[in-house]
């Protein structure tokens, strides 16, 4: 049994990388699978504060690389999910830090110890800690903001994905390619500032696994370290709900793409 | 046992694409060749000095004999080009050839061989020294042959990605997006939407010609012709177009 491998990247930074990384495998640890999410990010650590463990990183992801730590001292147990860990990025290193055959050791170590899925939170741009983060995939989440800059990067990761990638060279099956608009305001689609979710799927050519609406629920969850998912009340939170159960193979209609239509008392007193 | 394997990486044996220029002697007159390769070797050092240079003697009404063959060679050589091989004419040219212990080019063999005629001979000369600076392109795997039908692009071109279509017609089924780049010796014909560039006739073939099915295109180019759009006219964005050169001018119209 091995490990379905998802790689969560962008090209662009600052679109959601991490909180969409936090977000699944928090959502594929409620839903009963043994989930590991590994930040690739190394020397610009963010997950383990998103993930609420910033405080109980003693071994990283480069100390496994580079067998100063075995997988288990190295893996941070969730406090909320028994059958979620997180594998945190080295602050103190950069990117060269890592290699090809030393992310294979890890990757097949957690499939040994029954891993069901490892999510890998890519950093942002195309240089060797994306490439690693996408390298062995077998499932890519596109992370895309309605904006030009953020999808014409989008267009470039997919190119990669379906190139550099070994399910590429090797010739197998490509990588499963899903796109997620994050930071979605239906409103300021509506009067034309954002580009809609029919403008983003038809210039890159794939369907939306989801929509995340913009939230300020995001922000909040994020400085308290607790992934936005969890926030059941929350828009984004549903919204990332959805996407999990996508992935998962369930079929759930798109929700909040449209401007919410103002009820009697808000329209009576302004909302 | 394997003395097979044991060689085996010592060298690459391809046909690979390599330019070489042909000279075309339209009279047997050694003294007036070497002037005027001279002239031109003057005009362009960078391209024609020292260049590998193929002779092709099938423009002369008789095949001239081995010294006046000798002669044209040396004044190749004189003018500061370097004759590689004859190409392809009749069964003589390759007796002389022969004797000449020259290659014989292939390259240029197709359109001189009668229907049905010998296919031997010829091959090795392929292995020249001289290859200049080739576009390596990512996505492209031109298979060499005389005859080759188009190439065949399946799914999306994206950004970032390259697609070249070496001596042949290029056909995309599938979207070209901004800042991705399809490249064709030959035609190009996009059967979905052009957002990136397209260049035709990459090898100055001004009768090329780009086929889009959905105009949004950044540049499209026929043999080095080129238009960029910063602003995609009203009439043309999202139409199915076809552009071709007239002289210097290229046109652009509605399908």
């Amino acid at each position: 049994m091995t490990a379905e491998i998802i790689v969560v990247t962008s090209g662009k930074g600052g679109v959601g990388k991490t909180t969409t990384s936090a977000s699944l495998a928090t959502g594929l640890a409620m839903a009963g699978k043994k989930v590991a999410v590994i930040d690739f990010d190394v020397g610009l650590r963010n997950l383990d504060l998103i993930m609420g463990c910033e405080r109980r990183v003693v071994y990283d992801f480069v100390n496994v690389v580079h067998g100063e730590a075995t997988l288990k001292q190295s893996l941070i147990k969730d406090k909320r999910h028994d059958n979620l860990y997180v594998l945190a990025a080295s602050q103190t290193r950069d990117k060269d830090a890592l290699t090809q055959e030393g992310v294979e050791k890890v990757l097949d170590g957690l499939s040994e110890e029954g891993f069901d899925f490892v999510v890998c939170d890519s950093p942002a741009g195309i240089e060797k800690g994306a490439h690693l983060a996408m390298y062995f995939a077998d499932h890519a989440v596109v992370v895309v903001n309605p904006e030009v800059s953020s999808v014409r990067d989008s267009d470039r990761i997919l190119g990669l994905l379906a190139s550099k990638t070994r399910r590429a060279e090797k010739g197998e099956t490509p990588v499963t390619q899903h796109l997620l608009l994050t930071r979605y305001n239906p409103a300021r689609v509506a009067i034309g500032e954002m580009l809609s979710v029919k403008d983003v799927e038809e210039i890159l050519g794939i369907e939306v696994l989801g929509v995340i609406p913009e939230s300020e629920n995001v922000l909040t969850a994020s400085n308290n370290g607790i992934p936005v998912i969890v926030d059941t009340n929350s828009l984004a939170g549903q919204a990332y709900s959805d996407t999990v159960a996508r992935l998962l193979g369930e079929e759930r209609p798109l929700r909040f793409i449209d401007v919410p239509k103002k009820g009697f008392l808000q329209r009576v007193f302004g909302g | 046992m394997n003395a097979r394997m044991e060689t085996s990486d010592a060298c690459d044996l391809r046909f690979g694409q390599v330019g070489i220029a042909c000279v075309r002697v339209r009279r047997v007159d050694a003294a007036a060749l070497c002037d005027e390769l001279e002239r031109r070797v003057r005009a362009a050092p960078q391209m024609f000095s020292r260049a590998a240079v193929v002779l092709d003697l099938s423009h002369l009404l008789d095949l001239p004999d081995d010294g006046a063959v000798d002669a044209l060679l040396e004044a190749v050589r004189s003018a500061g080009m370097l004759p590689v091989g004859l190409a392809y004419g009749t069964s003589d040219t390759e007796a002389l050839a022969k004797r000449m212990g020259l290659p014989l080019i292939a390259k240029f063999r197709a359109a001189y061989e009668p229907v049905g005629g010998t296919a031997a001979a010829a091959e090795p000369a392929r292995a020249e020294p001289a290859a200049p600076i080739q576009r390596e392109p990512i996505l492209s795997a031109p298979a060499p042959g005389s005859m080759q039908g188009a190439q065949h692009h399946a799914g999306a071109v994206r950004s970032g990605q390259q697609v070249y279509a070496r001596e042949r017609d290029l056909i995309v089924t599938g979207a070209i997006a901004n800042g991705a780049e399809v490249i064709a010796d030959g035609n190009i014909h996009i059967y979905g939407g052009l957002r990136g560039r397209a260049m035709a006739g990459a090898q100055g073939d001004e009768k090329a010609r780009i086929f889009v099915s959905d105009f949004r295109a950044e540049l499209v180019a026929i043999a080095g012709h080129y238009r960029v759009f910063e602003q995609i006219p009203d009439d043309l964005e999202g139409q199915s177009v076809q552009c071709w050169l007239e002289g210097e001018k290229l046109l652009i119209a509605k399908l």
